[in-house]
Order: C-alpha cells, then sequence, then structure tokens
C-alpha cells in the first residue's frame, strides 16, 4: 500500500511582506521540497527579508506559508519553530551573555530526543565547538559564531532550515568547510535547507534549486544546474 | 532586652534589607531580561498604600495577624497587577521608552498618592498603622520586624539563586539579550517577560507593605524617586549580572551611610534634616560614576557563568 505523498515542506504563494508598510517581497510564489533551495540575489534584493518572514518574525502583508500542509501564515514565531522551522539570521545570531554550550542548550528546549545526544551530534558535526564551550557566545570569532548559530538551529530537530548567508564574511577555508556542512546536514539528516547567498558560485554548487530575487521579486526559479549566467546576472542587475 | 541595639541601627538595617530585596528583583527585570525599570518605588509604593488603607480604612471582621496577611495580599496582587499593565505598555518599548513609562508610573503613583487624600491622608500622612503582634517595646517589635523581613529578602535571594542555575534563568538571559532569536528558536518571550515583571512587581508590592507596618506612619514624600535611585545603584555598584550583587552593592552603599555615617558618626544635628539626604544622592551618584569607570560590570564582576557551567557538567 503505497502513501499519499507528503506534502512539501514548503508552499510559498503570493506572499507579500515588508517593514511598515514598505513592500520588500512583491509576490512570491515557489515550494520547497527535501532539497537545498538556494535563494541568490543581490544587496538589498530581500533575502533577509525573506527568511525572516518564513521563520515568521516579520507579518505578512498579503499571500501564504504552508509548511509541510499547514498554513502557517498567522502562528507565531515560536509556535513554527515547534513545527520544526529552524532558523540562522545573518546578524547577531548568538545570545552574547551566554556561554556556547548555554546557546546550545537554549535551542534544545524544544524537541524530546535526549539533550545530551543532541549536543554530541553538534559537537561532532562541528568539533571546534566542543574546546569553545566555556567560553562566552559574545566573545567568539564571527565563523565560531555562526557555527554555534548553526549548531543551536539544528538542537531543535529542524525539518527545514533557514539558513541567512551563513560563509558572509568567513576566510575562504571556512566557506567551504561550511558549504560541506550544509550539503552533509542534507544527506545524513534530511534536513531541507533554505539558503539565502550571495555567493553565487559556491551555492550553485550545493544547491538543487535556486530562486533569484530581483527587487523583491522572483526573477527565476529553476534546477540549479539550469541556470544561466544569463539569468544569473540580470537577476543581479550586473 | 536588646540593650545592646541600638534603635537607629535597626532602622538602618530594615533599610539596607529593604534596598536590598528592591535591588534583587530589580536585578531579575534589569541584569537578566534587560527590562529598564526606573519605576522600582512605583510598584514598591503601589503596595504599600495598598496595604495602609486597606488596613486603616477598612472595618476588618477579624483582627492581626489575618488583619495584616489579608492586606499585604491584597498589597501584593495590586503591585502585580499594575506590574501587568505597566509591563504589557513596555513589551514592546525599546530602553527609552521603557524608561519613561516605568518613570512616569512611580511619578503617577506618588501624585495619586498625594491626590486623593480622602482615602491615603495625602500630604498629611496616613497613621494608624502597627505591627501585627505585641511581644513588648517598640524596639523589640520592630527587631522581629527587621528579622522577617530579612528572612523574606532571603527568600528573594535564594529564588534569584535558583533562577541562575536553571534553564528559566538561561531563558530570561537569551529573551533580554536578543528578543527576535530567542523567539524564532521557539520561546514564547512576551508571555515570559510579562510574567517576570507582574512576578517582580508584586514581590515589590509586598515589601512596600512590609515597609508599611515598620514605618507606620505613610507620608507621600516616603515614596520618591530616592528609593529607586538607591536600588539602582545599590545594584549597578555590586554588579547588575550576579546573583549577590544587589546585596553587596546595598551594603557599600545604603549600609554604609545610613548605618555607618547616620548613625555612629558624631554630626552637628540640624545636618540631618536637608544637608544628609542630599550628600547621600551626591555620594551615591559619584560612587556610581566611579564604578560605571574603573569597573563597569560592577564590583563583583561579569557574571561567570563560564565557570558556572564548568561546575554543573563537570567539564
Ligand atoms: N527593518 C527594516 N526597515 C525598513 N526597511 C528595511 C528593513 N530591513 C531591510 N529593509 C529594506 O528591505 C530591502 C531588502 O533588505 P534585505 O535585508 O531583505 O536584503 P538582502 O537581500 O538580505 O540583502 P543583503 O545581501 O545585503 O543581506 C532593502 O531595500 C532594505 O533597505
Ligand atoms: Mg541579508
Amino acid at each position: 500500500m503505497s502513501e499519499a505523498p507528503r506534502p512539501p515542506n514548503l508552499e510559498v504563494a503570493g506572499l507579500r511582506s515588508g517593514y511598515h508598510g514598505v513592500t520588500v517581497l512583491k509576490g512570491l510564489d515557489f515550494t520547497v521540497g527535501d532539497e537545498i533551495f538556494a535563494v541568490l540575489g543581490a544587496n538589498g534584493a530581500g533575502k533577509t527579508t525573506l527568511l525572516a518572514t518564513l521563520a515568521r518574525l516579520i507579518p505578512v502583508m498579503a499571500g501564504s506559508i504552508r509548511f509541510q500542509g499547514r498554513d502557517v501564515t498567522q502562528l507565531r514565531p515560536y509556535t513554527t519553530a515547534g513545527l520544526g522551522m529552524g532558523y540562522v539570521p545573518q546578524e547577531k545570531g548568538v545570545f552574547a551573555d551566554l556561554t556556547v554550550l548555554e546557546n546550545l542548550t537554549v535551542g534544545g528546549m524544544i524537541g524530546r530526543r535526549p539533550h545530551d545526544e543532541r549536543i554530541a551530534e553538534v559537537f561532532e558535526l562541528f568539533p571546534g565547538l566542543r574546546d569553545l564551550q566555556g567560553q562566552k557566545a559574545g566573545t567568539l570569532s564571527g565563523g565560531e559564531s555562526r557555527m554555534v548559530a548553526c549548531g543551536r538551529a539544528l538542537m531543535q530537530d529542524p525539518n527545514v532550515l533557514l539558513l541567512d548567508e551563513p560563509t558572509a564574511g568567513l576566510s575562504p577555508l571556512y566557506v567551504d568547510m561550511f558549504f560541506d556542512k550544509i550539503r552533509e546536514l542534507h544527506e545524513t539528516r534530511g534536513v531541507a535547507i533554505v539558503l539565502a547567498e550571495q555567493n553565487a558560485t559556491k551555492a550553485l554548487q550545493v544547491a538543487h534549486r535556486v530562486m533569484v530575487l530581483s527587487l523583491g521579486e522572483a526573477y527565476a526559479v529553476v534546477d540549479a544546474a539550469d541556470l544561466t549566467t544569463q539569468q544569473l546576472k540580470e537577476g543581479y542587475r550586473i | 532586652m536588646l540593650d545592646w541595639l541600638d534603635a537607629f541601627l535597626i532602622t538602618g538595617l530594615f533599610e539596607v534589607v529593604m534596598i536590598a530585596g528592591l535591588g534583587l528583583l530589580l536585578h531579575l527585570q534589569l541584569g537578566l531580561a534587560r527590562i529598564a525599570n526606573f519605576g522600582v518605588v512605583g510598584f514598591w509604593g503601589v503596595g504599600m498604600y495598598t496595604f495602609g488603607v486597606l488596613y486603616v480604612k477598612v472595618d476588618w471582621p477579624f483582627g492581626d495577624p489575618w488583619q495584616f496577611l489579608a492586606c499585604a495580599a491584597a498589597a501584593t496582587l495590586v503591585a502585580g497587577l499594575a506590574g501587568a499593565l505597566v509591563g504589557w505598555l513596555i513589551s514592546d518599548l525599546d530602553i527609552d521608552g521603557v524608561l519613561v513609562v516605568t518613570l512616569g508610573f512611580a511619578t503617577a503613583v506618588q501624585i495619586v498618592a498625594t491626590t486623593e487624600a480622602d482615602w491615603t491622608g495625602g500630604a498629611f500622612g496616613l497613621g494608624g498603622l502597627g505591627f501585627p503582634y505585641d511581644i513588648g517595646t517598640v524596639k523589640e517589635n520592630e527587631f522581629v520586624w527587621l528579622m522577617i523581613t530579612g528572612l523574606l529578602v532571603a527568600a528573594i535571594l535564594f529564588y534569584v539563586w535558583r533562577v541562575h542555575r536553571s534553564p528559566y534563568g538561561r531563558l530570561l538571559i537569551a529573551t533580554g539579550g536578543n528578543e527576535p532569536l530567542a523567539r524564532s528558536l521557539g520561546k514564547p518571550t512576551f508571555r515570559t517577560k510579562l510574567w517576570l515583571f507582574v512576578v517582580t512587581s508584586a514581590a515589590m508590592g509586598l515589601l512596600g507593605a512590609m515597609e508599611a507596618v515598620m514605618v507606620r506612619y505613610l507620608d507621600v514624600g516616603h515614596i520618591g524617586i530616592s528609593i529607586t535611585l538607591a536600588a539602582i545603584v545599590g545594584l549597578v555598584l555590586g554588579g547588575t549580572a550576579r546573583v549577590w550583587g544587589a546585596v553587596v552593592g546595598t551594603v557599600l552603599t545604603v549600609g554604609l551611610f545610613d548605618i555607618v555615617i547616620r548613625t555612629y558618626l558624631p554630626l552637628p544635628r540640624e545636618w540631618y534634616s536637608q544637608a544628609l539626604p542630599v550628600m547621600r544622592e551626591v555620594l551615591f551618584g559619584l560612587a556610581l560614576i566611579l564604578v560605571l569607570l574603573f569597573r563597569p560590570l560592577g564590583l563583583l564582576g561579569d557574571m561567570r557563568r563560564d565557570q558556572l557551567m564548568r561546575k554543573l557538567h563537570g567539564r
């Protein structure tokens, strides 16, 4: 007996949102399945706005967001987080006054699996954090705090992880490592990932599908392999 | 009995205990959840006057200690409700907004206490309060009340100590440090902050009721900003983020001034009404400036959560 097809992780229809009456996202339609979905676009294209809207931190002006078949448009962020939406913001991703271990612990208040097991998994993925666990997160380097923010989101056992430019400002070595981790996460744990990126080349190496945002509109939503340089350039308006 | 104990010393110690209690509650608000409550005296005053008015103006069918307990419970409740209202008003404001609203609330409380003279006695004050027991002389009664209030503040200290070691404490720090992030992690930050504010405001109201019993005569000059300042100076001096910060800071400020200087230094009589209160504010302000210059995290310094975590997890 075959099961009914699972609804996609995210179904976004006619999504409009922004700040204080200024519309930034001007009607987006896309779905995210079990995949790595890259959101590309120039500075100010609306990537951060989109991810924060999906995480339900910014109110929706129009349209709808369905998360695994359930309408979450009107839900509060802590409810969607409980349903399995993990979010790693572009900036200020850690609690500066808490230690690394405490940061991870705060993320792990959701979910049922044993806390220590999840911590161990995070340390396995980011071994560097093990030695830093007693350190205040406010004193970490940029790359280290990105790892903490990612690790903390993983503590929630998310089904979908929203990553906002996780490698911005990192050294090339870190960037490569991070993209490997992203792929590893998806492949070993089946976490669907929405990845906002400036770095199109890197993102296209790991992503299955991409959306090119241009001034708040979806210039293209295509398979990563099918994205042409022409589309990318026009999307970035260069 | 108690011949060794100076009556002024009891009053001075009571003041220290009281301000330390308020400072501990402020520590939960400001030190952990980063709610800059500049209206501490407002919640304290609400408790004090609710207690006083109910105790004096209502014809209770039962006597003390039940009368005291009923009025103190009502004072706690009303202060908690005030906390709910103010907490809701400031929930979305940034720090300057919080400052203005809480300061405004405290001012409003003082104004209402002055204008509603039928109830509160207004500028003349409200008498007729007393201890819910009588074991002998005034001094002995005051001493016992100091002990009871001391136990209450010790309980608050114990609660603060527990919060620091609990997931709830981490949640407060997380919410205070980065509210949107905490919310995106599945934390109901609005509810968390509001509830904290309600509980701590209620406790401030209870302390106000304790004060009403000790002074036995309520006067609106008593609920001025100097109470808030003393609590803030004590807390910041000791260390905003530390469990013992408010206690250490209050002993070093209020304790030093109200007990050592005011009680034991041979100062000219005429200083007491005019010069000393001004000197107190000046010295407190000076201490605050010096600490912020040379030890911005307070005398006790940083939170030392790293050591705490190491101890807890044995790593
Ligand atoms: N809090 C805010 N209030 C008003 N406008 C905002 C706010 N945050 C962002 N914007 C505007 O929304 C637009 C989209 O910004 P957004 O941060 O989503 O871009 P982005 O694609 O993430 O850019 P970047 O690559 O630089 O991070 C920009 O024009 C920006 O000026
Ligand atoms: Mg951005």
